[in-house]
């Protein structure tokens, strides 16, 4: 027996278009059968999407987990649909004054929902939002009220791709709308390639208008390096390792000192498992941006569950790695560049002649770049090699510059600058073109900002960052002199590819960029914490309107510009610098007594 | 009637030290009705102070929660919830409240629940200047100088009243304790209450010393028995396990396992008290049982001296009477484990090197300390500071 038409019938008259689609769908993706229990349960792909022994009993534990984050006044944001028990049990238990949407990717599951069992009151009071991602995030995007993500994994699973593009879309709606400024706090590594990538993140957050503590462990190197030294390299790790671990320590005290809303780790910050997890117990939000391959650099397995909040630059294989480790949440942001730094330079004829060449390639001499770069030497250009670790490396020695010296920023930027083509090797440990050839480096991003040409190892994930027609990729070792003859006599096709490059870094490939990123990420996922923030919802303007019922309070709010963040400390310091010697108003003081419990010490060191 | 409201949010002995307070504003005005503003936990020994008609219960947790809640924007319900918090403690504003530590969330918690507020501040809860027995009492903690004016009596002064002279003592009625507990204090001998721990660290007495006090005391006396006292149920513990199995049936350990009010009642069975200055000596004092302080660390006696006639304080460092004693804390090279089971048992005070030995008395300025096996003399500054702070000077 089919409920589908009693079941739609209720939607007609607010959602026609919807009814008629999921009418006129095919059905059939589920396959249903009878649970244990009796009650109608279903798979997709041979895969349970709902219990096989009590699908409502399921149902209401997964929605009781939800509840518990849910907060009055979100609206629940519903991913897969399945049978729809799970979105009942959640229409039972919402908090007050909230509204339930469910998001319907393809009509066809909403058909099999609605003839396998009748519904009840419930599904006429839900909002069911179909059509293009991009049309949803849209449309979700423009709500005023805060959005609560409510994912039901053996569901949504089936439409992970459409989910995604959702999610990738309502960052960017969301992100449109932010004005909010928090306070983060960026801890770096004591040295090596995510250290400028820290500084990076910290400039592009400031430049966002947000308040950042910059922890800054590059100032122990010196310490770091000199505890190296032992004879026997075992002692050398202890006690390497005994300084990472007070640099924990003091990475604690500090943030224990002025409290911020969100510590944003970079690689390679020296943060253990155990500081992690008592940040976790202080209230401490954490991310990280893992800006390194996870093949190479495993450390990240051990530190998984210990942030709330992972960001990658590969996908696929490497988020479902995170997520089995343990990891809570895990996405993907890839690397960028800060035009700031990585810019068109004006060279004078000196230095294009000092660091220039036909060909050129700046890096560190990894195994597969030793074996590969000697291939690529020719009579028909000048070729220079930049960068250090170049040891031993006979074939190449006739190019390589400075002798191998480690090369600065300011001299890369130079050298990006003055080469009529900068060869972009990834790196990895063979004797070939990298088998994982997934994520793009960061040097993709600078030499595009730059506005210098760059033949570039293709990559799995360069589709969704440069077109080419921005960066020209070779596939295999022998394209690459072809490739070279090439582009070295076309000069106009060069610049124009390589202006398209930088017009494409400056519109998405910006530091700035990904901070917004992440931060949207994050308060999509945390839509009364970071999400409130971000929406400016702590605003003097904002919260002195919200407290047009307390005339007293909404006077004290508007003392302060509408824009700044406000918090309770603030309007006692207020309060305090202009309160002394005059009669307090009933408000100043209850003010002022919340604030002398809020400001005892956190008892975090 | 005319209502007043004493406010005391700190610990269990600066809530002790504001009974003569209590006891002289009562009488200077016996048709006034005045209620107490404790800290929750110290509720049970707030309704023992005498001239208290009511306490209000002050929940520090509660109020933590509220403040935390402004985490998501300080908005209109935080101010309101906090009001009714404020009007369940108390509907109606009291025609005075007394203010009696300077913590800001007393102050302001005064400034809430009354139309006036006598407090140590001149000009409200955001007043820098202090009045001047506020300012007398800060510069006794800061420098050390000045033995003239005890805690407890200069907080009569920013009340604007005299001491009595006299400690009311606290009322309580009398209550079984719980199992074997209510053995104590039933048998024949001479019971002694043995405080063996502190708030403070720094006023902790080494389990060693207490070791070896118990084993001399005793040994000085036959009948006599020693109850363990206190919050701190593994130091007890501790202690009883260092102890030869032959004393232990003369041990009664009630460490941890007390209420308040058991606490009061275990002390009153006893026949004297020990122990450094903590809220639980000034509690037995205040209960009328005759302490024994040992007082180092920070802990001055002219200060902090349990009040009333009748106690033995042993103060580490070399006072002597109308010498300033440094406001250092002070950590003694020898403990007086003899002398103080002497005093006890034979009631002889001998010399003890290290340490100077106190009688405490009572006359119409409060209490004061004189010198052991001296006759006792009251420091003459006394009436001098009070007749110029002080304009009700009888």
């Amino acid at each position: 027996m089919s409920y589908v038409r009693e079941n739609l019938e209720g939607l007609r008259k607010t959602v026609p278009a919807f009814v008629e689609a999921v009418m006129s769908s095919a059905g059939n993706r589920l396959s249903m059968s009878s649970s244990r229990e009796g009650s109608v349960t279903a798979k997709c792909d041979g895969q349970w999407v709902h219990s096989a022994y009590d699908p409502r009993k399921e149902a209401g534990t997964w929605a009781e987990a939800q509840r518990c984050e849910w907060k009055e006044g979100e609206l629940g944001v519903v991913l897969g649909v399945g049978l729809l028990y799970h979105v009942e049990a959640l229409a039972a238990i919402k908090p007050s004054g909230s509204r339930l949407a469910v998001v319907i990717p393809d009509p066809s599951v909403m058909k099999d929902a609605a003839s396998a069992r009748p519904m009840g009151p419930w599904f006429t009071d839900v909002e069911w939002l179909w059509g293009p991602a991009q049309a949803i995030a849209e449309q979700l995007g423009a709500y005023s009220t805060p959005l609560r993500v409510l994912t039901y994994g053996p569901a949504a699973r089936l439409h992970a791709e459409f989910h995604q593009q959702l999610e990738a879309a309502l960052r960017r709606a969301v992100s449109e709308r932010q004005s909010g400024r928090l306070h983060v706090a960026v801890v770096g590594p004591i040295y090596g390639g995510s250290l400028p990538v820290a500084r990076y993140a910290v400039t592009a957050l400031e430049a966002l208008g947000h308040r950042v503590s910059w922890i800054d462990h590059s100032v122990h190197r010196s310490s770091y390096d000199a505890l190296g030294t032992y004879r026997e390299a075992r002692h050398s790790q202890i006690m390497q390792g005994r300084l990472a671990e007070i640099l924990g320590l003091s990475t604690i005290t500090r943030l224990a000192e002025d409290p911020p809303d969100l510590v944003l780790a970079i690689a390679q910050a020296p943060l253990t498992l155990a500081v992690l997890e008592h940040l976790r117990k202080k209230k401490f939000l954490t991310a990280m941006w893992f800006v390194e391959n996870y093949r190479h650099l495993t450390y990240w397995q051990q530190l998984a569950s210990g942030y709330d909040y992972w960001f990658v630059i590969q996908q696929g294989a490497c988020l479902e790695a995170f997520t089995r480790a343990g990891a809570r949440s895990v996405a993907y942001l890839p690397m960028a560049a800060d035009p700031a730094i990585h810019k068109p330079l004006a060279l004078t004829e000196a230095e294009r002649a000092e660091y220039g060449a036909d060909v050129s390639f700046v890096g560190a001499g990894y195994p597969n770049r030793r074996a590969l770069l000697p291939r690529w030497l020719s009579d028909e250009w000048t070729f220079r090699l930049w960068g250090n670790e170049w040891e031993g490396a006979a074939d190449l020695a006739s190019v390589l510059q400075r002798c191998g010296a480690r090369i600065d920023t300011e001299t890369c930027m130079k050298v990006f600058n003055a080469s009529a083509i900068n060869l972009n090797l990834h790196s990895c440990g063979g004797d070939r073109l990298d088998p994982d050839a997934d994520f793009v480096n960061p040097r993709t991003f600078e030499l595009a900002a730059c506005g210098a040409f760059q033949l570039s190892d293709e990559r799995s994930l360069f589709p969704d960052l440069f077109t080419d027609q921005e960066v020209v990729r070779f596939r295999s070792v022998e394209d690459v002199p072809m490739l070279i003859r090439t582009w070295l006599n076309n000069p106009d096709r060069r610049r124009a590819v390589a202006e398209a490059a930088r017009r494409r870094v400056l519109g998405e490939h910006t530091y700035e960029h990904r901070m917004k990123e992440l931060l949207t990420s994050i308060g999509v996922r945390q839509p009364d914490r970071i999400g409130a923030l971000l929406r400016g919802d702590r605003d003097a303007g904002t919260l002195a309107a919200r407290a047009a019922s307390v005339p007293e309070l909404s006077k004290l709010l508007r003392q302060f510009p509408p824009g700044q963040r406000v918090e309770l400390k603030d309007v006692a310091a207020g309060i305090r610098a202009t309160g002394s010697g005059r009669e307090l108003k009933r408000e100043e003081l209850l003010v002022l007594l919340l604030d002398s419990y809020r400001a005892e010490t956190r008892d975090l060191v | 009637m005319r209502r007043a409201l004493m406010v005391q949010l700190a610990r269990l002995g600066d809530l002790l030290q504001t009974v003569p307070a209590i006891t002289a504003i009562t009488a200077a005005d016996p048709a006034l009705a005045v209620d107490l503003l404790c800290p929750a936990p110290l509720a049970p020994i707030g309704r023992m102070l005498p001239g208290i008609a009511t306490v209000l219960e002050w929940d520090g947790v509660v109020w933590s929660h509220c403040a935390k809640a402004t985490g998501s924007g300080l908005q209109s319900k935080h101010l309101q919830d906090a009001e009714r918090r404020i009007k369940m403690l108390a509907p109606r504003q009291y025609d005075c409240a007394y203010v009696l530590n300077q913590h800001p969330r007393a102050l302001l918690a005064g400034a809430l629940l009354a139309r006036e507020m006598i407090s140590p501040r001149r000009e409200g809860p955001l007043g820098g200047q202090l009045t001047p027995w506020a300012a007398y009492i800060r510069d006794v903690a800061v420098t050390g100088r000045g033995r003239q004016v005890h805690l407890a009596d200069a907080l009569c002064g920013i009340c604007g009243v005299q001491p009595s002279g006299q400690l009311a003592a606290l009322r309580r009625s009398s209550c079984a304790l719980p199992g074997e507990l209510d053995e104590i204090g039933q048998s024949e001998g001479r019971w002694v209450g043995l405080i063996v721990g502190a708030g403070d660290v720094e006023r902790v007495v080494p389990l060693d010393t207490w070791r070896q006090w118990i084993i001399r005391f005793l040994d000085q006396d036959p009948r006599g028995r020693v109850v363990l006292i206190g919050q701190e149920r593994e130091r007890g513990g501790q202690l009883i396990n260092s102890l030869p199995p032959s004393v232990l049936g003369r041990l009664w350990d009630v460490t941890g396992r007390t209420s308040l009010t058991e606490l009061a009642e275990v002390m009153v069975r006893c026949h004297r008290v020990i122990g450094s200055d903590t809220g639980p000596l000034h509690l037995a004092a205040a209960l009328g049982v005759t302490v024994i302080g040992i007082y180092f660390a920070r802990a001055r006696v002219h200060q902090t001296g349990p009040y009333g006639s009748g106690h033995l304080i042993w103060q580490a460092g070399e006072a002597r009477e109308n010498m300033p004693m440094s406001a250092g804390s002070i950590r003694p090279i020898r403990w007086p484990i003899e002398e103080t089971v002497a005093a006890l048992v034979e009631g002889r005070i001998g010399r003890s090197e290290g340490w100077t030995v106190w009688d405490s008395h009572c006359d119409r300025w409060g209490v004061y300390y004189s010198e052991a096996n001296h006759s006792p003399t009251p420091p003459y500054e006394r009436e001098a500071l009070w007749r110029n702070m002080c304009s009700v000077v009888r």
